[in-house]
């Protein structure tokens, strides 16, 4: 099933959601950024909070575009994946030598970082689908708080039950209904 | 432009944070009449009921005043164009709230803070005497401009302790009264009485650094929170949620002033708050004595507030800008003297998981045996040492990203595996090294750069100077024996010349001091060129302690508040 865009167009989406997967690579049995929605998350972003980006992300993703092609013959999303891998692997090179200083230094930057941030969002920002990036690395999420037995060393966190934001509101008002 | 809507009060309270919220507590109980300009909103704590969101808060800076719309200037030289803070306002945008301005409506920095609650030490007075007693003159710094300050830790004593139990401090005495106590710091000052309220829970991997601390003959203990640990004074106490530092808290139990100052101030009957109100100038008659406060409302109006007491408490470097834009710097030394923490931040894979996500970041344990003066001489050059820090709570996933090790993985399975294998074992050390005030550390207006509004932005001069890498470097081989004595897997630490050039911690900027010549205040914040006006908070500093300003700056606004009144015969 296919999340509603809300900027991106969709070949655009398909270039965020291939770079994210080089990033945050997964499949069903292991998730990763597909599974966890963050193209979504960057997506809605770029629709809000992050729309000073916009212009960028749609300048450097079609620079991308355009180097692929020059590289490979085709567009960043359609390549294969160790293809898109060695294309990775120089965006970081431009990233880690100057972050500011290219476009193409630039997008992989921002894209890394807002992968991270889509896994591990709260699931309200249309990443982290189901929690699966908490579950990755074994975070309860949007706990009201822990108890002291809970903080000793040696407990196993992983059998808090995940909470959320939603979760967390639900709560709330079931106490201010008494 | 409309003509300003004026106002009349007792008195004008700029900023209602740490101690601008002290401020108005103490002049509203005076029966004065006060209004409050507070640039960010006025909070309830329904505001806060939800705020378990990392990316919200710490990602997209929801409470703090963000660059864009604040933005502060940086160079290292004066030779050097200044830039607006390229470690927040770079490419990525990544806005933490550690290096920037604090957070702002009522509570101000006092709802971001992590809430570490330490007083001064006796020595961190009397910085230059000690260092020059101890290692001679020509040990400090060649340019510096460090003095003593022109009273001591005693004269502060009863006010830190109206912090502690006013506000609500957790903590263990070490020193009652010159009386040595088990649990505390031994190496305190000694203070009148215990706190209010036992420590806070230490979380699981704080056992880890006080036994291994032990262990190699250092003492701790733990650190002192202005967080309850126990319901106080109508407040509940913490609950370990673990989204603290950079957070307001859910239940109140952090001693943000929006939570106890505030509706003290409120109760009294005179106090009103203006909140998105962001102060411009401070208006002056032909004496130059201050008689009001122009702002900007939320509605983009300009107005006025007339009162005969006007009282900055905006953050060091906000105090500054609007002293600057008001023509108050006849003697040249607002905005000298700048100072500010260089953290040090050291990070660690332990062997077991420690869950690093609960708790508050200070529900842990600190080492003051090689703090300011109790640095033993080294071969590195230090000279005035810092306390290090145990930090085992208050980490949520995407900050953990964001202190990975320099050399790990960056992207595909690596970066995964290594966020599923180690997130949930992480622990952090840090220390805070004070710099040292130099002529070449200053802040003054931007010539080129305003704010959306119109009105030039604050520009910092500084750069670590080798004392600061030498500072760091020798706290360093002490976090690595710690480490070591862990049992760490896996170690790294954060570069001795950090990036940033600003934190929550800048502070010195508008001196206090005796001599009108080379201070901006005086010993009671009242600015010595412009009767009726006085600039409160870490501003104040003549030197700076290797610990977490707030609680000295919260004492300092009741020394103040206190003498302000006491002259008035209120």
């Amino acid at each position: 099933m296919s999340e509603a865009l809300l900027f991106l167009n969709r070949a655009e989406a398909a270039t965020v959601e291939a770079l994210a997967c080089r990033i945050m690579p997964g499949d069903e049995a292991d998730p990763g950024a597909r599974e966890a929605g963050v193209v979504t998350y960057i997506d809605r972003g770029l629709a809000g909070f992050f729309r000073d980006q916009q212009g960028f992300y749609r300048q450097a993703l079609r620079e991308l575009d355009r180097h692929c092609e020059e590289r490979h013959g085709r567009r960043f999303s359609e390549l294969d994946i160790g293809e898109q891998d060695d294309v990775v692997g120089e965006l970081d090179g431009l990233a880690q030598a100057d972050v500011g200083g290219s476009l193409l230094g630039r997008l992989f930057a921002l894209v890394r970082e807002h992968t991270v941030q889509g896994m591990f969002c709260d699931p309200a920002y249309g990443g982290n689908r189901d929690g699966v990036g908490w579950r990755l690395v074994g975070f309860p999420g949007a706990q009201w708080g822990y108890r002291v037995e809970q903080m000793r060393p040696g407990f196993d966190a992983t059998a808090i039950p995940l909470s959320t934001l939603a979760d967390l509101r639900e709560r709330a008002e079931r106490d201010a209904d008494g | 432009m409309a003509d300003p809507v004026i106002e009349h009060a007792d008195a004008v309270v700029v900023g209602l944070g740490a101690a601008g919220a002290i401020m108005a507590e103490r002049l509203a109980g005076a029966g004065l009449r006060t209004v409050g300009l507070e640039k960010g909103p006025d909070y309830t704590q329904e505001d806060f009921e939800i705020k378990h969101d990392e990316v919200r808060y710490y990602q997209r800076n929801a409470i703090v005043a963000a660059l864009t719309k604040d933005p502060v200037t940086w160079r290292a030289t004066s030779d050097d164009r200044a830039v607006v803070a390229p470690w927040s306002a770079g490419p990525l945008g990544v806005d933490e709230p550690l290096y920037g301005l604090p957070s702002i409506g009522t509570g101000g920095g006092s709802i971001h803070w992590g809430g570490a609650a330490f007083r001064f030490r006796e020595a961190d007075f009397r910085m230059r005497s000690t260092i020059v007693e101890r290692f001679g003159e020509e040990r400090l710094p060649d340019d510096t401009t460090l003095v003593d300050w022109p009273f001591g830790y005693a004269d502060l004593e009863p006010y830190y302790d109206m912090v502690e139990w006013e506000q609500g401090v957790s903590g263990a005495a070490g020193n009652v009264g010159g009386e040595l106590r088990e649990g505390g710091n031994p190496f305190e000052a000694p203070r009148a009485r215990d706190y209010p309220m036992p420590p806070l829970h230490q979380a699981a991997a704080d056992h880890r650094f006080v036994e291994a601390c032990r262990r190699l003959g250092f003492h701790p203990y733990p650190t002192p929170s202005g967080i309850n640990s126990e319901p106080y004074r109508g407040r509940a106490g913490c609950v370990y949620c673990g989204f603290c530092h950079g957070f307001p808290c859910h239940v109140g139990a952090k001693s943000t002033t929006q939570v106890t100052s505030i509706p003290a101030a409120r109760a009294t009957g005179n106090f009103e708050v203006r909140p998105f109100a962001r102060a411009f100038r401070v208006d002056r008659d032909e004496s130059g004595r201050a008689i009001g406060v122009s702002y900007f409302a939320g509605d983009g109006q300009v107005r006025e507030v007339r009162a005969e007491i006007v009282v900055l408490a905006c953050y060091a470097l906000e105090n500054v800008r609007l002293l600057l834009a008001s023509g108050i710097n006849e003697n040249g030394q607002v905005g000298r003297n700048f100072m500010t923490h260089s953290y040090g931040w050291f990070t660690s894979v332990l062997p077991e998981a420690t869950n690093p996500f609960m708790g508050p970041l200070t529900a842990a344990s600190v080492i003051d045996d090689f703090t300011s003066e109790l640095i033993p001489d080294n071969d590195a050059g230090a000279v005035w040492g810092a306390p290090v820090l145990s930090v085992t709570g208050d980490l949520q996933p995407i900050e953990a990203f964001h202190i990975m090790p320099p050399d790990g993985p960056r992207w595909g399975p690596g970066l995964k595996e290594w966020l599923r294998d180690n997130y949930t074992r992480l622990h952090r050390m840090y220390s805070q090294t004070s710099s040292f005030p130099s002529p070449r550390h200053y802040c003054d207006l931007d010539p080129v750069v305003n704010d959306p509004f119109g009105m030039p932005v604050l520009r910092i001069t500084h750069d670590w100077d080798e004392i600061d890498v030498a500072t760091v470097s020798y706290l360093s081989r002490i976090k690595h024996r710690i480490a070591d004595e862990m049992g760490v897997l896996e170690r790294w630490q954060d570069s001795a010349r950090p990036p940033y050039h600003m934190s929550t911690h800048d502070v010195g900027v508008h001196r206090l001091g005796e001599d009108p010549a080379s201070s901006v205040t005086d010993v009671y914040g009242q600015v010595h060129e412009c009767a009726g006006l006085y600039a409160i908070g870490g501003g104040q500093f003549p030197s700076y302690g290797a610990y977490n300003p707030t609680l000295t700056i919260q004492a300092l606004a009741y020394w103040c508040a206190e003498h302000l009144l006491d002259e008035r015969g209120a």
